[in-house]
């Protein structure tokens, strides 16, 4: 099933000759198994692409579905509940809680869904295993390095069955290895079955995504997907 | 780039003939920029002729080993010691043909923005896949090399960017054409402008 279907989305703020269409009309599909990049430049709508996807705004025309489930139809209650089991979110910063550890903090969204200690706690290890961290998962987001920061967000994002996961600039206060190490990570959690939007305006990042999109004045005005063989570019390798 | 220099740096190792010159190149570079053989031979014997290398004797297999002498090696020294300038380098296309379309009648130029960066963003996108999932020493030259092609492109997409703003900022108004010819309409960015 589709994670995450934007269709013919149109997002405006205000009336009459002052409005803003921060969006017109973007179709946009992410498939488990694959990582959206969205680029553009400031004011280009990319921040209210994320917020619609992630059901923190709603749009003015078009649908959200995610998971099958059209956004826009649901009970506020139901929503919310939609958001903490289904989608996960990486920024580039202020994304951990400072007094839980890294097992706490990925633990969070399943406790806050009624999940108990222990078998958050489970899962939680089981996500830190899956970015390489369990051996920190004693330790305080101020003992971990950003890299190592990043991952356990990533491994919160992606904690349990929740499989779609939102990211803005994950790399961004990273130096250019370990921010290429963190977008290793959300790699290989993406290629195991997640699906996710990487929003981001360096090229080198958004490299790691099967398509790029990039957005103009609120609307998608080209994308690229990798040509079918790297021996085209790469020479005799 | 520099053929003989790079065979200069290969028989620093140990003495190489042809084949394994160009074997050794390949494997540093990962195949990025394939020599062919012929390219090779003729580059020794001008080695040969300045006195950078001298042939030794033919193996079994009738290949001829090449070893570095006293004078390459001083020259090898001196390209590692030396940066390489940008000057010299062939001139950028895209550069130009974005500079002309600012002053060509019915171009269309944030579209050819916008399809060089997808492009390019494409190749990134390949380079990017191509990568080893694990860095193990044997794999580092290639990774440097593909670190730069990744740099380059990204630096291009970045400077696309730049020019983008710069126009959106600018509008481009076309010189009129001359009285008598067929007035195109005149070409702007207003399309790449935050309405």
């Amino acid at each position: 099933m589709t994670l995450l279907d934007l269709i013919d989305v149109h997002r405006t703020h205000g009336a009459g000759e002052t409005a803003v269409h921060a969006l017109r009309g973007v179709c946009l599909a992410v498939d488990p198994g694959e990582l959206v990049a969205v680029m553009g430049p400031s004011g280009s709508g990319k921040s209210t692409l994320l917020n619609l996807a992630g059901g923190l705004d709603s749009p003015t025309s078009g649908q959200v579905v995610v998971e099958g489930q059209v956004l826009a139809g649901l009970p506020r209650r139901r929503l919310a509940a939609l958001r903490r089991r289904r989608i996960g979110y990486v920024f580039q910063n202020l994304n951990l809680l400072p007094s839980l550890t890294a097992v706490e903090n990925v633990a969070l969204p399943l406790e806050l869904d009624g999940v108990g200690v222990r078998g958050a706690r489970r899962l939680a290890l089981a996500s830190l295993d899956t970015v390489g961290l369990t051996d920190q998962a004693a330790r305080f987001p101020d003992e971990l390095s950003g890299g190592q920061q990043q991952r356990v967000a990533i491994a919160r994002a992606l904690v349990g069955d929740r499989r779609l996961v939102l990211t803005d600039e994950p790399t961004g206060a990273l130096d250019s290895e370990t921010g290429e190490a963190v977008l290793r990570v959300l790699r290989t959690r993406i290629d195991a079955g997640a699906g996710g939007i990487l929003v981001t305006h360096e090229a080198r990042h958004a490299a790691w995504a099967d398509r790029v999109v990039f957005l103009r004045d609120g609307a998608v005005v080209d994308a690229s997907g990798p040509l079918p063989t790297a021996d085209q570019l790469l020479g005799a390798s | 780039m520099s053929i003989r220099h790079s065979i200069l740096a290969l028989l620093r190792r140990e003495p190489m003939h042809g084949y394994q010159l160009r074997a050794a190149f390949e494997a540093s570079t990962g195949g990025t920029w394939p020599l062919n053989i012929g390219q090779i031979y003729t580059t020794l014997g001008r080695l040969e002729r300045d006195g950078f290398v001298r042939p030794l004797p033919e193996t079994e297999s009738g290949q001829r080993p090449y070893l570095l002498t006293t004078a390459g090696e001083s020259e090898l020294v001196a390209w590692f010691d030396t940066p390489v300038e940008r000057a010299g380098r062939p001139r950028d296309e895209m550069a130009i043909k974005l500079a002309l379309a600012l002053t060509t009648p019915k171009v269309d130029i944030p579209a050819v923005i916008q399809r060089q960066r997808t492009a390019t963003m494409r190749v990134l996108q390949e380079y990017t896949r191509v990568k080893p999932a694990a860095e193990c020493p044997e794999e580092l030259p290639w990774l440097l090399v593909l670190d730069a092609l990744l740099f380059q492109a990204e630096a291009e997409i970045r400077w696309l960017d730049h020019c983008e703003a710069r126009l959106a900022r600018h509008p481009v108004q076309h010189p009129a054409p001359p009285s008598g010819s067929t007035a195109p309409a005149p070409a702007t960015v207003a399309s790449v402008k935050r309405s």
